[in-house]
C-alpha cells in the first residue's frame, strides 16, 4: 500500500503562506486553530528558509504513544489520524509531538481545550468517507475522492508534495539533481556572493561544496 | 503472627492479579508498530533542521524560526524534548511507577500476612485522649479524600490505557479517563488548598524533635521492640506530613502550571511539569500506601483518632508515650462512655477545656 | 455519493450578530466553561466540534450530485491564476485546484487559496447605507441612487462637471472598465483614474515612449525561457507569489542566475544567486552603473542597437558619468558587486529584467523605467524569448483597466485626448461628438502652444493629487472649481499619501460615495457626520466578464454565485446610477440591459469594435469563452495551444491580437519578437516617434517580422500608405468605406490591419525603439535625488525639478520641498511595500479571517542598529512621524532585513490614525477583523515628473519609542 508523506521543499518554499489558507478553506479551520504554519529561519538574512509544517504522520507516531486513551490510529497508507469522540483534550500529544501539529480549539485553562485537532492528509476521520459528521468533525476528506491534500495541490511553487512517499522521493531526487548538476554550467568566473550556503541545508551547491 | 490459610489464598490472588496486570502495560509500552523502511525524503531535511544532530558549534548557533501563524513557540521547527518527554513517560514513568506502585501495595499484603496486625499492647483501655479536633479531622480526611480522588483519577490516566482500555473498549474508556481528566483538573486546586490548611494545622507538631531519630532507628515499634517513644507525632507521620508538603507541594505547583497553559510556556515547561508531577504523585502514592494501611487494617486503635476524634489511652501509650504522659498529667484522659447502642458518645458532650 | 457541506448565506441580522458573537477581530474562541465540560455526558458528541459556529457559519450537508465546477480567475494579482469554484445549490462549497491552466497550474497563494471566503463575506458591506448624524443608516437602492445623482447634478450645475470625481477601479473587470471610462466621457470629465497611477504610470509612460506600448513585454510562462533573471524594485515572492513558479523552473532548469537590486533582503532575495542593497531611489546610478562595465567591456549587442535603437550614444555619454566610485557614493553598491550583476547579465543571455513599485514610484519613476529598457536594448535582450521587460502588474485587472485608460489623460486605448481621438470613440460609440463635447465645461483654464484649450481635451486631475483637487486654491486649478465630490469606486484611500491632508480633504467635500463590497478607510478616517453614502458592489465572484493579466493575456470568469446581500455588480450600479443621471441612454446605446443589468458580452463586443491601438479587437467573448474550456491545451512554456479547439493560438489572445475577429489572429505572447510573423504573433517596434529626428531615421534598420515584405523599417499604416504601396485593393468594398482617409487605428472595418499584415507587416509600423525620449523633461534619463533625502550631499549635484504652476490641472512642488533639510529631525530612509497575506489599501483582505490571522498588526522593520539608537525593542509600540506632520503608532519589528539607516513598512492597513482605534466608526458588522495604521498617513509628497505617480518609497521619518 502506498505510505502517504508530506515533504517540503526548503529551496522552493516562499512562505507565502498558500499552503495554510488552502488548508483553512477546505477544512473549515477556526481561528486560532492552525493545521499547517510555515515556519522561517534566518528571517530577513543570508540563508533564509521556510518550510511548511504540519503533521508528518510519522511511522512511530509519538502522538499515538502517548495518548491516554489511544485515540490514534493508522490507516493503510501510513497516516496518523485521530477519533475525536474519543480524545479527551488532554494535550499530550502536543506535547510529544516533534512537529507541533496538535491543535486545540481553546485556550485550555483548566485543561479544557477542546478536542484536539490536526492535518489529516486530507482523509478525514473514523466517521464514513465524505459524510456530514466527519465534515463537520474533521475537514475534508480528500483522499476518499482519490484527491490530494489541497495545501500541496496548491502550493505556489511546487515546494509542498504530498503523496506517495516512493513519488516524492523521485520527485525530490529530480530536483536535487538538476540543482547540482547545473553547479557543473556554472561557467563564470566573478565573484558571487552565494547566499544559499544555510548551515546543514541541503540546496545548490554553492562554490564552498 | 497469624498466618491463615484465607490469608494466604487472598495473597496469591493479588500477585497472581499483579502479575498479569505487568504483561499488560509492558507490552503497550514496548509498542506494537514495527519500525517500516520508507523512502521518506523527509527525513534527510529534518536531520538537517534537527539542532541536535547539527555538531555542537552549528547547534547553538542554529537560528531559531519564525512563523506568520501566532501561538506559542510556532517559529519552533522541532520540539526535541518531546522525545525526551515521550520516553519518559512511556518507558520509564509507566513501568517503573507501575512496579513501585504493585510493589508498595505487595509489601503492605506480605506485611500484613507475615507480621499481621499491630496490636495494642495491653488491649484496649476504657479510657481515652482527645487526638484530633472536628477541624483536624475535617482537613485529613478532605485532604484524604482529595487526595484519593486526584491519585485515582492521574492513575487511570496513566496506567488506564493498559489495564481499563483493553476490556472496556475505546468509548467506555474515554468517558472515564475524560471523566478522570475533568474531575483531576476541577479539584486539582483544591489539593493546594487542602495542603495549605494541612500545613498551618498541623506544622507545629511536625517539626522534629529530640527522640525522633531514636524512634527511627528504632524502627519505631512496628518492626521488633515496643517500646519506641513519641510526641504527637512520631518520627514516621512527622516525615509522612514533610513528604507530603514538599513532595505534595511539588505536585501542586506543578499542577498549577500544567492547568493553566495560558500564561505562554512552552511544551519545554509544560513537559517538565508533567515529570515533576508524575514522579512526586507516584513517589506520595506510594508512601500514601504505607500511611493507609498503617491507619486502617494495619494498627489496632489507629482509625479512631481521626474518625472519632479519640484514642484508646494504650494505644496512646503505645505509640506515642511521651503525648500520653503530657495528658494525663494534664488531665485530659477521659473516661470512654458506652451508649446503649454500643455507640461512643459524642465528644461535645464533655467539656473539652479541663475535664479534670 | 458526495456529500458535501453547504454553508448559508449570511444576511445582514445574522451577520450583526455573528459580530457580536465573535466580539470583535482577533479573540480566540468563545470559551466554554469548564462546568460544561465537566459534564459527564458521551464525552465524543458534547466536545466533537472544533468549529466556531460564529466564525464560519457552515450547515449540515447535503445529498447532492456533483457540485457544479465553474471556472474563474483569482481576483486578487495580476498572474491571473486560474480558479475552479465548487458550487451547490448557488453556494460556493469548495475550492479545486486549476490543474490545465496554464499560468498557475492549480497553484495559489494566500489568498489566491481563501477567495472562497468571498462566499461568506461576513464583513461585507450589505446594503446601501448612509452617515446621518454620525450614524450608518440602512437606506434602499432607489434612495441612494436618487440622493447621490441629486446632489452631483446639483454640484455639476454649480460648479461644472469637472467638481465630481470619478475613482475608478484595477479590480473592474474589462467591460466594468471600459464602461466606466466611458461613464465619466458621457459625464463630461477628464477627472477620473484608478490604481494605477500610483503604480506602473511611470512604467507605462516609460516603457511605451521608449517603443511603443508600456506592458509586459513577454509573460510569466516566458522566463522558463530565461537565463538570467534580474529583478529591482519587485518582490513577487509576496507580491506575484505564483510567478515564482516560473522563476524557479528557469533558476532549477537553466541555471538562470537571479539578481535581485532592493533596499530590502526580500524573501525574494533569499532566493536569489546576487543581492545589491540599493539606497531608496538610486535605480538610475544602478542601471547606469552596470551598463558603464557593459559599454566599457563591449558586452552590449551593437548589431542589435544599430538596427533597432536610436539615441544609444547619448545614452553612454550619460553612463561615462557613472563611474564605479560615482555609483557606490549614490547608491551604496559597491563596484564588485555592480559588476557581478552587468557580468551575469551579459553572460546569460537572453536575460529578463523584472520590476515593479521599487523603481516606479518616484519623482524620476519615468526616468528608472526607461533606464531599465534601455538596459535591456543596450543588451539585445528585447524581443526574444526568455528576454524583455517583465513588468509585474499589481491588481488582478490593472493591466485592463489601464488599457482602458481608466487615466485622467487619455481614452480607452491611449488614444489620448485630442479631438480626433474623441471623434474616433464618438464614431465606436455612436454618438453625436458635438454632443460629447457639449457634455464637458464650456470653458478654458489652460493654453496648449498659445490656444486656449479646453476640459476636454486636457489632463485631468490624477488620484496621487484628487486631496489638492480640493484643498488647492481654486484660483490655481485649471478647472473651474474645486472638486467637490469624490466617488471612490473599488479604490481604497490609504494606498495615496499625505493621509493626514486627505482627511482634510474628505471633510472638506460636499459628499463621498464609496462604490465598493467592503467600507474601506473612507468610511472612517475622517469625521464627517454627514454626506458618505457607501452602496454594496459585489466582487468578481458575483459577476462575470473578461480580465487582463500582466502578460496582457485576456481571460473569461464565469459567475461563481448570485451577489451576496443587496450588492450589485458595477455595470449595473453604472446603469441605475447614469439612468439618474440622465446619461443613461448614451452611455448604453448598444449595449443590451436587462433588469437593470447590462449585458457584459454586448459591452465586449463595443470595445471590440475601437480598441485597434492595442489589439483588444480579436478577443470576441467567443473566442475568450473557448479558452477558457481549453485551458489544459495551451502549452506551459510557449502558452500556444497545439491542437484542440484553440488549435494556434496564443492563451488569452495576448495583445495586441490584431484585426476583427474574423482574421482570427492568434495573440501576440512575446511583444517586438522578429522571429515570427506578425500573423502568427510577431512584432517588432513600433513608430510612434515620427519617421525621422535630426537627419536620423526613426525607422529600423534591417530589422523587421519574419515574413515583412518590406524588409526594413516603414511607418505606421494609414490608407494613404496602403495605396502608396498599392496594397489598397487589397481591401474588400466594405473595408474601403470604413477605412477610407483613416488610418490603423481609426479605421472601424480593421481593414487596414489585415492587409497590412497579409504582408507581413506590423499595422504600427517599424521602428526603432528609442533610448532618448525627447519630450520628457529629462529626456535621457538621469538621476535625481528624492524630494525627501537624508544624502543632502548629493542635492547640488542632483536637484529634483524646479516647481510647476501647473501639472494636470495644479501646481505642483519639487524643489521648494527639497530645499529643506529635514534629514537631522527625521534621519530614517522609510519606504513602503506589500504583504503577501494582503492586497492594496486592505479592506477587502484584513476582512478574510484565514488572511487576518496571519498579519495581527502593523508595524515597521527597524534595522538593529537603528532601534538601539532609538532604545526600541522588538515588538515594542512606537511613533513614527514624518516631516509633514503626521505621526502613526504601530509595532516595532526588529530585522536585519532593511540596511541600517532605512526603515520599511507595508502598506496594507488602515483603521487606525495616528493612534486612535477607529474600529467604532465602521458600520456595525462591516469592521475588518485587523485593522492598523495607514503607511500612507506618514508618507510624503513627491510627484512623478511625467505621471504624478506618488514618491511612495522615499522618503523620511524619525522614530521614537511610545
Amino acid at each position: 500500500m502506498a505510505r502517504m508523506k508530506f515533504y517540503c521543499d526548503a529551496e522552493r518554499c516562499i512562505e507565502c503562506n498558500g499552503c495554510v489558507t488552502a488548508c483553512k478553506n477546505e477544512n473549515d479551520v477556526p481561528w486560532g486553530v492552525n493545521r499547517r504554519r510555515v515556519v522561517t529561519i534566518k528571517d530577513g538574512e543570508a540563508g533564509e528558509r521556510s518550510l511548511s509544517v504540519a503533521c508528518m504522520h510519522c511511522s512511530d507516531a509519538p502522538c499515538a504513544a502517548v495518548c491516554p486513551v489511544n485515540c490514534f490510529y493508522t490507516t493503510d497508507d501510513g497516516l496518523v489520524l485521530h477519533d475525536k469522540d474519543i480524545c479527551i483534550g488532554c494535550g499530550y500529544c502536543f506535547y510529544a509531538c516533534p512537529f507541533g501539529a496538535p491543535q486545540f480549539p481553546e485556550d485550555g485553562a483548566f485543561a479544557s481545550r477542546g478536542k484536539m485537532d490536526k492535518c489529516t492528509f486530507c482523509a478525514g476521520g473514523p466517521e464514513e468517507d465524505n459524510s456530514a459528521e466527519e465534515r463537520r468533525k474533521y475537514g475534508s476528506n480528500r483522499l476518499a475522492e482519490g484527491k490530494l491534500p489541497l495545501c500541496a495541490e496548491m502550493c505556489a511553487t511546487k515546494a509542498l508534495l504530498a503523496g506517495d512517499a516512493s513519488v516524492i522521493s523521485d520527485i525530490y531526487r529530480k530536483r536535487v539533481v538538476n540543482r547540482g548538476a547545473s553547479v557543473l554550467d556554472w561557467g563564470v568566473s566573478y565573484q558571487k556572493a552565494s547566499l544559499r550556503s544555510s548551515k546543514g541545508m541541503k540546496g545548490k551547491a554553492t562554490m564552498e561544496e | 503472627m497469624l498466618i491463615n490459610h484465607r490469608r494466604v489464598l487472598q495473597l496469591l490472588a493479588a500477585l497472581l492479579l499483579l502479575l498479569i496486570a505487568f504483561p499488560a502495560f509492558a507490552e503497550d509500552v514496548a509498542s506494537s508498530h514495527k519500525p517500516v523502511t520508507v523512502p521518506n525524503p523527509a527525513t534527510d531535511l529534518w536531520r538537517a533542521v534537527n539542532p541536535q544532530q547539527l555538531p555542537p558549534a552549528q547547534a547553538a548557533m542554529f537560528p531559531r524560526g519564525g512563523s506568520q501563524v501566532q501561538g506559542v513557540q510556532s517559529g519552533v521547527l522541532i520540539n526535541q524534548q518531546g522525545q525526551s518527554w515521550r520516553h519518559f513517560r512511556m518507558k520509564q514513568l509507566l513501568p517503573t511507577g507501575g512496579y513501585l506502585l504493585a510493589g508498595a501495595m505487595l509489601a503492605v499484603l506480605l506485611f500484613y500476612f507475615i507480621r499481621g496486625k499491630v496490636l495494642i499492647r495491653d488491649g484496649e483501655s476504657d479510657k481515652k485522649i482527645e487526638r484530633y479536633s472536628v477541624y483536624e479531622r475535617m482537613i485529613h480526611w478532605f485532604m484524604a479524600f482529595i487526595f484519593l480522588f486526584l491519585g485515582f483519577s492521574g492513575l487511570i490516566l496513566l496506567f488506564g490505557r493498559s489495564l481499563l482500555l483493553p476490556w472496556m473498549g475505546p468509548e467506555l474508556f474515554s468517558i472515564l479517563a475524560s471523566a478522570a481528566k475533568e474531575g483531576h483538573n476541577l479539584f486539582g486546586p483544591l489539593f493546594l488548598l487542602a495542603l495549605v490548611l494541612m500545613f498551618l494545622k498541623f506544622v507545629i507538631r511536625n517539626i522534629y524533635q529530640k527522640g525522633d531519630l531514636t524512634w527511627l532507628l528504632k524502627g519505631g515499634g512496628i518492626i521488633g521492640e515496643h517500646d519506641v517513644p513519641s510526641n504527637f507525632f512520631n518520627m514516621g507521620e512527622k516525615t509522612l506530613f514533610w513528604l507530603l508538603i514538599i513532595v505534595g507541594g511539588l505536585i501542586a505547583i506543578s499542577g498549577v502550571v500544567l492547568l493553566f497553559p495560558v500564561f505562554e510556556q512552552g511544551r519545554g515547561i509544560m513537559e517538565l511539569s508533567h515529570v515533576v508531577h508524575a514522579i512526586a504523585a507516584v513517589i506520595m502514592l506510594t508512601v500514601i500506601i504505607g500511611h493507609i494501611y498503617i491507619g486502617t487494617i494495619g494498627m489496632q486503635g489507629a482509625t479512631e483518632g481521626m474518625t472519632s476524634g479519640y484514642c484508646d489511652l494504650n494505644w496512646a501509650k503505645d505509640h506515642h508515650s511521651w503525648w500520653a504522659q503530657r495528658c494525663i498529667d494534664e488531665g485530659k484522659v477521659l473516661p470512654k462512655q458506652q451508649s446503649v447502642d454500643g455507640h461512643t458518645d459524642n465528644p461535645d458532650s464533655a467539656s473539652r477545656e479541663g475535664v479534670q | 455519493m458526495k456529500l458535501t457541506k453547504i454553508s448559508d448565506q449570511v444576511t445582514a441580522t445574522q451577520a450583526e450578530n455573528l459580530q457580536a458573537a465573535t466580539g470583535g477581530a482577533g479573540e480566540t474562541m468563545t470559551r466554554r466553561t469548564f462546568l460544561r465540560n465537566s459534564s459527564l455526558m458521551a464525552g465524543g458528541a458534547a466536545l466533537a466540534t472544533t468549529l466556531n459556529p460564529a466564525m464560519m457559519k457552515r450547515a449540515q450537508a447535503t445529498e447532492t450530485k456533483k457540485a457544479a465546477q465553474v471556472k474563474t480567475i483569482c481576483t486578487h494579482c495580476s498572474v491571473g491564476c486560474g480558479i475552479i469554484a465548487e458550487v451547490e445549490n448557488g453556494v460556493w462549497t469548495a475550492q479545486e485546484p486549476a490543474f490545465d491552466h496554464p499560468f498557475n497550474r492549480g497553484a495559489h497563494c494566500a489568498k489566491g487559496a481563501s477567495v472562497r471566503e468571498h462566499g461568506h463575506g461576513e464583513r461585507r458591506l450589505k446594503y446601501p447605507t448612509k452617515l446621518v448624524d454620525g450614524k450608518w443608516k440602512k437606506i434602499s437602492w432607489d434612495e441612494a441612487i436618487n440622493e447621490v445623482g441629486d446632489k452631483m447634478l446639483a454640484i455639476r450645475k454649480e460648479s461644472g462637471p469637472d467638481s465630481v470625481y470619478w475613482l475608478g477601479s484595477a479590480k473592474f473587470n474589462n467591460e466594468q472598465a471600459y464602461l466606466f471610462r466611458k461613464l465619466a466621457a458621457m459625464w463630461g470629465t477628464n477627472n477620473v483614474d484608478h490604481q494605477a497611477r500610483i503604480c506602473h504610470s511611470t512604467t507605462v509612460a516609460g516603457v511605451a515612449n521608449t517603443w511603443g506600448y508600456g506592458a509586459m513585454t513577454n509573460s510569466y510562462n516566458d522566463i522558463h525561457n530565461s537565463k538570467a533573471i534580474l529583478l529591482i524594485g519587485s518582490n513577487p515572492a509576496e507580491a506575484h507569489p505564483v510567478s515564482l513558479q516560473h522563476i524557479f523552473k528557469a533558476k532549477e532548469e537553466n541555471n538562470a542566475p537571479i539578481i535581485v537590486i532592493d533596499p530590502r533582503f526580500t524573501r525574494t532575495a533569499a532566493h536569489a544567486d546576487i543581492f545589491l542593497r540599493i539606497r531608496p531611489g538610486a535605480d538610475v546610478p544602478v542601471i547606469w552603473g552596470m551598463l558603464w562595465h557593459i559599454f566599457k567591456h563591449g558586452w552590449e549587442d551593437q548589431n542589435f542597437i544599430d538596427q533597432r535603437v536610436y539615441g544609444m550614444d547619448e545614452v553612454r555619454a550619460e553612463v561615462a558619468k557613472w563611474t564605479p566610485d560615482e555609483v557606490e557614493r549614490v547608491s551604496g553598491i559597491p563596484e564588485n558587486q555592480i559588476y557581478a550583476a552587468a557580468k551575469t547579465m551579459a553572460d546569460h543571455r537572453p536575460g529578463t529584467f523584472i520590476w515593479c513599485m521599487g523603481g516606479t514610484q518616484h519623482t524620476i519613476g519615468n526616468n528608472n523605467t526607461r533606464a531599465y529598457c534601455i538596459f535591456q536594448l543596450a543588451l539585445g535582450n528585447m524581443g526574444v524569448a526568455g528576454g524583455g521587460t517583465n513588468i509585474f502588474r499589481g491588481h488582478d485587472n490593472v493591466q485592463g483597466a489601464t488599457d482602458f485608460c481608466i487615466l485622467s489623460h487619455s481614452l480607452p486605448g491611449y488614444y489620448g485626448l485630442s479631438a480626433g481621438s474623441w471623434k474616433h470613440w464618438a464614431k465606436v460609440w455612436d454618438l453625436d461628438y458635438e454632443w460629447i463635447k457639449g457634455q464637458f465645461d464650456a470653458g478654458s483654464y489652460e493654453q496648449s502652444k498659445g490656444k486656449d484649450v479646453s476640459p476636454m481635451n486636457t489632463k485631468g486631475i490624477p488620484v496621487s493629487r484628487w486631496i489638492d483637487g480640493v484643498l488647492e486654491d481654486k484660483g490655481n486649478i485649471a478647472q473651474k472649481d474645486n472638486l467637490r465630490a469624490m466617488v471612490f469606486w473599488g479604490h481604497a484611500p490609504n494606498s495615496q499619501t499625505r493621509g493626514k491632508e486627505m482627511k482634510t480633504a474628505m471633510e472638506k467635500l460636499d459628499m463621498m460615495v464609496i462604490i465598493d463590497p467592503y467600507p474601506t478607510v473612507s468610511a472612517v478616517m475622517h469625521d464627517r457626520t454627514d454626506g458618505v453614502y457607501l452602496l454594496p458592489a459585489c466582487t468578481q465572484f458575483e459577476t462575470y466578464g473578461s480580465v487582463t493579466a500582466s502578460n496582457r493575456s485576456l481571460q473569461w470568469r464565469d459567475k461563481v454565485i448570485e451577489p451576496l446581500f443587496e450588492s450589485l455588480p458595477d455595470q449595473t450600479i453604472m446603469y441605475k446610477l447614469t439612468k439618474k443621471l440622465g446619461i443613461v441612454d448614451n452611455l448604453f446605446k448598444h449595449i443590451k440591459v436587462e433588469n437593470d443589468e447590462p449585458l457584459i458580452e454586448d459591452i465586449t463586443r463595443e470595445f471590440n469594435k475601437g480598441m485597434w491601438t492595442i489589439g483588444y479587437t480579436g478577443q470576441t467573448p467567443e473566442r475568450m469563452k473557448k479558452q477558457q474550456q481549453n485551458w489544459g491545451t495551451f502549452d506551459y512554456t510557449s502558452l500556444e495551444a497545439e491542437g484542440g479547439p484553440c488549435d494556434g493560438e496564443y492563451y488569452g489572445l495576448p495583445w495586441p491580437c490584431w484585426g476583427t475577429a474574423e482574421m482570427a489572429h492568434p495573440g501576440t505572447p512575446n511583444l517586438y519578437d522578429t522571429s515570427k510573423a506578425v500573423a502568427k504573433g510577431g512584432l517588432n517596434f513600433r513608430a510612434r516617434f515620427g519617421v525621422e529626428r535630426n537627419g536620423e531615421s526613426l525607422l529600423a534598420s534591417g530589422s523587421y517580422p519574419l515574413g515583412n515584405e518590406l524588409k526594413d523599417g516603414h511607418p505606421e499604416f494609414s490608407a494613404d500608405l496602403l495605396q502608396k504601396l498599392g496594397w489598397w485593393d487589397d481591401l474588400t468594398p466594405e473595408e474601403k468605406t470604413l477605412a477610407d482617409g483613416k488610418n490603423w487605428k481609426t479605421d472601424l472595418s480593421g481593414g487596414i490591419q489585415r492587409v497590412a499584415i497579409k504582408h507581413g507587416c506590423a499595422p504600427f509600423g517599424n521602428a526603432k525603439a528609442r533610448a532618448v525620449v525627447w519630450t520628457f523633461p529629462d529626456p535621457v534619463p538621469i538621476h535625481r535625488e528624492p524630494l525627501y533625502t537624508s544624502r543632502r550631499d548629493l542635492v547640488e549635484k542632483y536637484p529634483t525639478y524646479e516647481d510647476r504652476k501647473s501639472f494636470y490641472r495644479l501646481p505642483t512642488r519639487y524643489a521648494s520641498i527639497q530645499a529643506k533639510d529635514y534629514s537631522k529631525d527625521f534621519p530614517i530612509i522609510l519606504t513602503t511595500g506589500r504583504l503577501v497575506e494582503y492586497e492594496g489599501g486592505g479592506d477587502e483582505t484584513r476582512s478574510n479571517p484565514w488572511l487576518a490571522e496571519l498579519q495581527q498588526d502593523m508595524f515597521v522593520e527597524l534595522h538593529p542598529r537603528d532601534a538601539n539608537n532609538a532604545g526600541v525593542k522588538d515588538g515594542d509600540d512606537v511613533w513614527l512621524e514624518s516631516p509633514e506632520g503626521a505621526r502613526i503608532r504601530i509595532k516595532a519589528q526588529v530585522t536585519r532585513r532593511v540596511g541600517s539607516g532605512v526603515a520599511f513598512m507595508p502598506f496594507h492597513f488602515g483603521g487606525h490614525f495616528e493612534g486612535k482605534d477607529l474600529r467604532s466608526k465602521y458600520p456595525p458588522g462591516a469592521d475588518p477583523y485587523v485593522l492598523g495604521e495607514a503607511a500612507n498617513t506618514a508618507m510624503t509628497y513627491g510627484y512623478d515628473s511625467v505621471t504624478q505617480m506618488q514618491e511612495s518609497k522615499c522618503s523620511l521619518c524619525r522614530i521614537s519609542k511610545v
